[in-house]
């Protein structure tokens, strides 16, 4: 959304070749991260997009260390994320926090809403005494927007968009400095859902915070990302800033997937591409490119073996796919009307 | 426009759970001519599902009552009909594809035999007959035949919602509804359902009622749509003018509540306040409390649906041109 000139400082975050598989006893391993490195620059939002199963989710929580990684690094101001322990760990947990995407599992329903913005000041000692509590919880409160009766009440009481408001006032209160959203809206009404984006967007100006905004929805994704990064079974297979990658798409699976999202524009309407079959599974998957069996593009046989790498074909835009030139000719010709 | 198909006059249902009344839909007006694809738009609870619910007789017992009203089919009223009249036109006539496939499709049958017993409810055939048609009706819908013989559970879920809807279309029904068919599908695989319809549509001329609070979905499927909010339809019209030249004020919001793909990024517009609680609706035009061009007028008397012309028709005091 907001501008920001942030290219030459240092990155907040920086993942290298991050790793996460699942073993599943008698079946093999499940390849949910494989292999991801790119940074995260102070103050962006870095939209991290795909379809259910890639492994987006499983990004922010191994980032939020809910989930061990199994290899790789993460840095955050230089402290490694995976493998932290004890201090470390508490001091990383202030910095970073999550927004979860379902508002009604993520609240405990057990407790009021104050005692639920009241835990993270009780948790890390940050609060003088009763009266200081009070008056962090009320700011916090008054920050997102929500009345000060429900304070009161109990999640049940509260519909989505205000239940969406409580987990965000929660993941604000300690002012961390990275914050993942993972699908933050995504079980929200459209009218709630733009309200819980402006949000969002707002109290980025205000606080400077740094987001990875994870979310199948493209046009969401869109408007309030700086950077997206498309994600394919564990894998980025496309990344640059949010103009580009959507004016000049370049991975075949980016290409396919922005053309089936259903516009409501008439202007400059396009063909659909139609991948064939589901997303494959993530268990043990064959070397090569991940994309090959569902790609559109005749070079599938061509890719079965290779294993492409991302590579930066104009300044910031990285692509895993040697024939994106190709793709998008022949991605060209068959949108048109 | 050609023949009318169903012709929904003045329905308005009811749930009455625990000495609670909710008015789910509230004296509503819509019809359907054959070859129609209309799209039914509204947020959660805006009694949407509860229309297509009332309008096929499977109000959950006890708890949804048609209030008020009627439901015609080819000119024949189809809320007087008993179950088992019902049950003919159900499935035959009139089918639906439900939201979700998982609870949608019985887990203790095969696919080919779930297809297969429509055909044998509805055309009497032997079930080898039968087995063969849904074996041809699930290539239809790009499904091998060879996985006739597996459960509901052995699919993922796109594959499982092209079962629904080749259950729905074994009888080449003359009224597809629809409720949120893709809404639990991801981008990839709703494109793929989204390609079929239109495929059926352009071959069968099957009528369409496709429920959903995806616009884009609607844009790219249906020539009409209604857009419903609090169990009332507030703008009615073809989808390009309703979509191009919205005139209700909810309408308006709805279109600038949502993220576009192409243009410039915008501050979204957000619709201040809560989709109307259908146990205490507000006097007057439902949206009033919500609108910020709601006057006193608006607070008393409801709002007539007013035709603008051929193919738009908005229930609103105060319209106004362009978004």
């Amino acid at each position: 959304m907001n501008e920001i000139n942030n290219k030459s400082e240092a990155p907040l975050l920086r993942l290298e070749g991050l790793q996460k598989y699942f073993e599943i006893p008698g079946k093999g391993s499940l390849h949910a991260v494989d292999g991801i490195s790119l940074d995260i620059m102070p103050h962006e939002t870095l939209g991290l997009v795909g379809e259910s199963g890639c492994g987006k989710s499983t990004v922010g929580n191994v980032l939020m260390n809910l989930l061990p990684a199994t290899g790789g690094h993460a840095y955050f101001d230089g402290i490694d994320i995976v493998g932290a322990k004890g201090n470390n760990l508490t001091e990383l947990r202030k910095k970073m926090q999550i927004i979860f995407q379902d508002p009604y599992s993520s609240l405990n329903p057990r407790k009021t809403i104050y005692s639920t913005l009241a835990a993270p000041f009780k948790v890390h000692h940050m609060a003088a005494d009763k009266r200081d509590l009070d008056n962090k919880v009320k700011e916090l409160a008054r920050m997102v927007g929500l009345e000060e009766y429900v304070l009161k009440q109990y999640p049940h009481e509260l519909d989505g968009g205000k239940r969406q408001m409580v987990g965000i006032a929660r993941s604000f209160a300690l002012n961390p400095s990275f914050i993942v959203c993972d699908e933050p809206v995504s079980s929200l009404d459209v009218s709630v859902q733009a309200t819980i984006i402006n949000l969002l967007i707002e109290l980025q100006k205000q606080k400077g915070m740094t987001y990875l905004f994870i979310s199948h929805d493209l046009s969401v994704v869109r408007h309030i990302s700086n950077r997206v990064a498309v994600m394919y079974l564990g894998q980025i297979v496309e990344l640059a800033d949010t103009d580009e990658i959507f004016s000049n798409t370049m991975h075949p699976y980016s290409i396919a997937l922005l053309s089936a999202v259903p516009r409501v524009e008439f202007k400059d309407r396009t063909e659909r591409i139609v991948l064939k079959g589901d997303v494959p599974s993530p268990m043990n998957p064959e070397p090569g490119c991940r994309f090959a069996p569902r790609c559109w593009m005749s070079c599938a046989g061509k890719c079965k073996g290779a294993d492409p790498k991302l590579e930066e074909i104009t300044p910031g835009h990285y692509v895993a796919c040697p024939y994106w030139k190709e793709a998008q000719e022949a991605g060209r010709e068959l949108m048109k009307k | 426009m050609e023949q009318e198909l169903l012709k929904i006059t003045d329905l308005s249902v009811e749930y009455r759970v625990g000495g609670k009344v909710s008015k789910a839909v509230n004296h509503l007006n819509l019809t359907i001519h054959k070859g129609e694809a209309l799209g039914l738009v509204g947020e959660s609870g805006a009694g949407k599902t509860t229309t297509a619910l009332a309008t096929l007789g499977l109000l959950p017992e006890k708890v949804g009552y048609v209030t008020g009203g009627s439901v015609e089919f080819h000119g024949e009223p189809l809320l007087k009909k008993k179950d088992r009249e019902l049950s003919k036109i159900r499935g035959k006539q009139i089918a639906m594809v439900f939201q979700n496939p998982l609870t949608s499709l019985n887990p203790l049958f095969t696919v080919g035999h779930q297809i297969a017993m429509v055909y044998q409810k509805h055309e009497k055939m032997s079930k080898k007959e039968a087995m063969e048609k849904a074996d041809e009706l699930l290539k239809m819908v790009g499904i091998a035949s060879y996985r006739h013989g597996d459960y509901p559970h052995q699919f993922s879920g796109g594959m499982r919602q092209r079962v629904g809807i080749a259950a729905a279309l074994a009888c080449s029904p003359e009224l597809l509804i629809c409720d949120e068919p893709t809404t639990a599908l991801d981008v990839t695989i709703q494109a793929q359902i989204l390609e079929l319809m239109k495929n059926l549509q352009s071959e069968y001329s099957t009528s369409l009622l496709m429920i959903t609070h995806n616009l884009g979905i609607i844009a790219e499927l249906c020539q009409n749509v209604a857009i419903m909010y609090a169990g009332h339809v507030v703008e009615y019209g073809s989808v390009e003018e309703v979509f191009s030249h919205p005139m209700h004020w909810y309408t308006k919001g709805l279109l600038n509540a949502i993220p576009k793909l192409t243009g410039p990024r915008e501050k979204l517009e957000s619709i201040p306040g809560m989709v109307a609680n259908s146990q205490n609706l507000p006097e007057g035009c439902k949206f009033h409390p919500r609108c910020s061009h709601c006057t006193e007028q608006c607070k008393e008397a409801v709002p007539e649906l007013v035709r603008i012309n051929d193919n738009h028709y908005v229930a609103c005091y105060h319209m106004e041109v362009g978004v």
